[in-house]
């Protein structure tokens, strides 16, 4: 049996189709679940932080609570509900990227609703005083807190991201593990290693663990970047 | 400009801290207000500087005899310093901006008034250095700066000294002495070192029960 | 400001873009294991596509999660292994169009040197017969797969409850990986043989018992009821069954040969 290692290296040096359009469609998917997840998180964060509504400290704590929901159920109930004989089954996605997307985007949102609230809440209040004092209206203050909590929110989307990357159970109860079609590092990982194919699976997991490590590594650039504060 | 504020009630907790306070404020004075501690003259300046309502009474600033309305455009008049300065994670020159920035100002007038207030309290040098990594007398006289380059005609100050060295103290005792010379505004600090309140202050107001029980001259105008 | 909304537009475009994909022209085959880990289908299926202008999409899973897929209306079509169930969900409605496509056999694999015996063995059920009676570790797929249910029925037929006992392990997992789990427990199990042949080269096993007529392991196509499900696309289904069981297809998979030239796979439709 030849050098799995060396040929993962020469697959990802020889730049590799299969390899390649498997890491894209992980980007894409990812990618995309996690623009939406932000698209709807951060501003419901900023509404939570900044609003009285009635429930609210049970929606903050559903929020956190969602942070860690496993992969896997969310995955369960989301094929229940894309299945043709599903609720949802009229979009007839179910074994597409959107359904992944759709899984993926909600394991994102409650990460980045939650962690944007508390970086958020978390800003100084002398900032906010600041701000009044200065003469600013209240949406230049809300704005101006928003700007301060920035690192805690672009923690909160890098660890969001992290979670989507390296996230199996959901994409491969809703995308079915499709070859070209719904193949992303993660399953194909899984795949090849039941096969017994070494290669394009050491080949992704490289990649794979390159991308986590890149991920955590500006996470935690950027919390140190943030804890400048506290000097 | 100046500040009339009558019958001033406020209550922390079931206490009465400020009860029937009444006081006008004339332009172009620094006063200084003294009291022990806990006596309401933070409170009394935050109610000044339109921050914090009262539970009873009103503030009324006059414009040439005109009252105004206690909108955002006479809140954008005045300003206040709090005892620690809330700093934002940016440049100093941008700390400087802020007020400019939230009163839209042109950007060229921006860097040519933000400069000018730093340099006012001596920091133009250290202008592109973010301002969290600057020493506690130096936040300080940045929080002034701040302040001052909107050019407010009220300026309230609460402890501007309290957390600072010697030296930044009398380097801050300066710039408010040259402030009311070259702006012509009217500043109301709070201390609680008599010695300052002397050295500074054109008038020296004592809360005390609840009231402003006396006022001495200390400098003839 | 301006710039951020810009770069979102720009982001999401690309991403709307690159996840269209041309959903006109494709269908979902829900198959299993076996058939995707031998690699049949990376084989057959361009060839179709060629032929047809269709794609075919393949979930592989277990034969029982295929019939399950497939009854939900989730697949157009299924292609699995376990022809009771299958002409069971045919009878129940569920699927239209069933046809015998090909065949292979199972096999019992298991450590060379052969703790149980079973080589000597008369017949399959004999086989597990031993295995059970010398308590050596057996790793079953446990997921109601085609071999599962093969595997399930040797022991009926032996006469034997293996569930249970701890000598006896329900994995839950692909043939494949069944296979490692095996190959790292110095366990017994049931494969089928394109699964084994396929993988063999990286597990530390061999054959040890084969050739009985009750691990004959048929596999069988059908379409997905449009009765039941009216977005099942019936028609597409159909031009694949009947390029699977026509001359071309048939010869397709009989060329079909895994890295070392081995034949995965008998074609026998009639």
């Amino acid at each position: 049996m030849s050098n799995p290692f060396l040929k993962a290296v020469e697959l990802i040096f020889s730049f590799d189709k299969q390899l390649f359009d498997i890491i894209f469609l992980s980007v894409k998917v990812s990618g995309f679940a996690l623009i939406i997840a932000s698209v709807f998180g951060i501003p419901i964060a900023v509404f939570t932080a900044f609003k009285k509504f009635p429930l609210k400290s049970l929606f903050i704590n559903i929020m956190n609570t969602f942070m860690g929901a496993p992969p896997v159920a969310v995955g369960l109930i989301f094929y229940l509900l894309l299945s043709r004989s599903g609720m949802l089954g009229f979009l007839g996605i179910l074994y597409t990227p959107y359904a992944m997307i759709l899984a993926q985007t909600f394991l994102a949102f409650p990460i980045i609703a939650s962690l944007c609230h508390s970086a958020i809440v978390g800003v100084d209040p002398l900032l906010k005083q600041a701000s009044i004092t200065l003469g600013a209206s209240p949406f230049t203050t809300a704005a101006t807190i928003i700007n301060e909590a920035r690192y805690g929110i672009m923690s909160a989307l890098i660890a969001a991201s992290g979670r989507l990357f390296a996230e199996v159970g959901a994409i491969l109860i809703v995308g079915g593990n499709i070859a070209g079609l719904t193949r992303v590092m993660t399953t194909a990982i899984a795949l090849e290693t039941d096969k017994g194919d070494f290669e394009l699976a050491v080949a992704l997991g490289i990649i794979l663990i390159l991308i986590s490590f890149t991920i955590n590594f500006s996470l935690n650039i950027i919390q140190k970047k943030g804890k400048k504060e506290l000097i | 400009m100046k500040l009339t504020v009558s019958n001033i009630y406020k209550n922390y907790n079931n206490t009465t801290i400020l009860n029937n306070l009444t006081y006008s404020f004339k332009s172009d004075s620094i006063y200084v207000i003294m009291g022990e501690n806990g006596v309401g003259k933070s409170t009394f300046l935050r109610i000044c500087a339109l921050i914090e309502n009262p539970d009873a009474g009103k503030i009324i600033y006059y414009k040439q005899d005109k009252a105004l309305k206690n909108d955002i455009e006479t809140r954008r008049r005045i300003t206040l310093l709090l005892p620690k300065v809330g700093i934002f994670n940016t440049s100093v020159y941008k700390n400087a901006a802020y007020g400019l920035k939230v009163r839209g100002m042109g950007k060229n007038k921006i860097k040519e008034t933000a400069c000018e207030a730093l340099d006012f309290v001596g920091l133009l040098h250290k202008k592109d250095q973010n301002a969290l990594t600057l020493s506690s007398g130096e936040t300080q006289r940045l929080g002034i700066a701040r302040a001052l380059a909107f050019k407010p005609e009220f300026i309230f100050l609460d402890e501007p000294t309290a957390s600072v060295d010697y030296k930044n103290t009398k380097l801050i005792e300066g710039i408010i002495k040259k402030l009311k010379k070259t702006t012509g505004a009217t500043i109301i600090m709070t201390t609680h070192e008599k010695e300052q309140a002397i050295r500074v202050g054109d008038k020296i107001l004592i809360i005390e029960d609840t009231k402003i029980r006396s006022s001495i001259v200390t400098k003839d105008k | 400001m301006q710039k951020l909304y810009l770069l979102l537009t720009a982001l999401l475009t690309l991403l709307m873009t690159v996840c269209a994909y041309a959903e006109e022209n494709r269908i979902l085959c829900a198959s299993t294991t076996s058939a995707q880990n031998s690699g049949l289908f990376d084989y057959l299926l361009p060839e179709f596509e060629k032929d047809s202008g269709i794609k075919v999409d393949v979930v592989a899973v277990g034969t029982g999660a295929a019939i399950e897929i497939g009854k939900r209306g989730d697949a157009d079509l299924i292609l699995v292994h376990a022809k009771e169930l299958e002409l069971k969900a045919v009878e129940e409605g569920y699927f239209v169009d069933r046809r015998d496509v090909m065949y292979n056999d199972f096999v019992i694999i298991g450590e060379p040197n052969d703790p149980a015996e079973i080589k000597e063995a008369k017949t399959a059920t004999e086989a597990f017969a031993k295995i059970a009676k010398k308590q050596t570790p057996f790793i079953s797929r446990g997921d109601k797969s085609g071999a599962h249910t093969k595997e399930l029925f040797i022991w009926k037929e032996a006469g034997i409850t293996p569930a249970g006992n701890n000598w006896y392990m329900e994995a839950g997992q692909g043939m494949a990986k069944t296979q490692r789990i095996a190959n790292e427990k110095q366990a017994y199990t049931l494969t089928d043989r394109g699964t084994w042949l396929a993988v063999k080269d990286n597990l530390n096993m061999s054959i040890l018992f084969e050739g009985d007529p009750i691990l004959f392991n048929q596999y069988g196509i059908m379409a997905v009821n449009p009765k039941k499900h009216k977005n099942a696309k019936y028609d597409k289904a159909l031009v694949f069954i009947n390029w699977i069981i026509s001359e071309k297809g048939q010869k397709t998979i009989a060329s079909f040969k895994d890295k070392n030239g081995n034949l995965l796979f008998t074609p026998n439709s009639k």
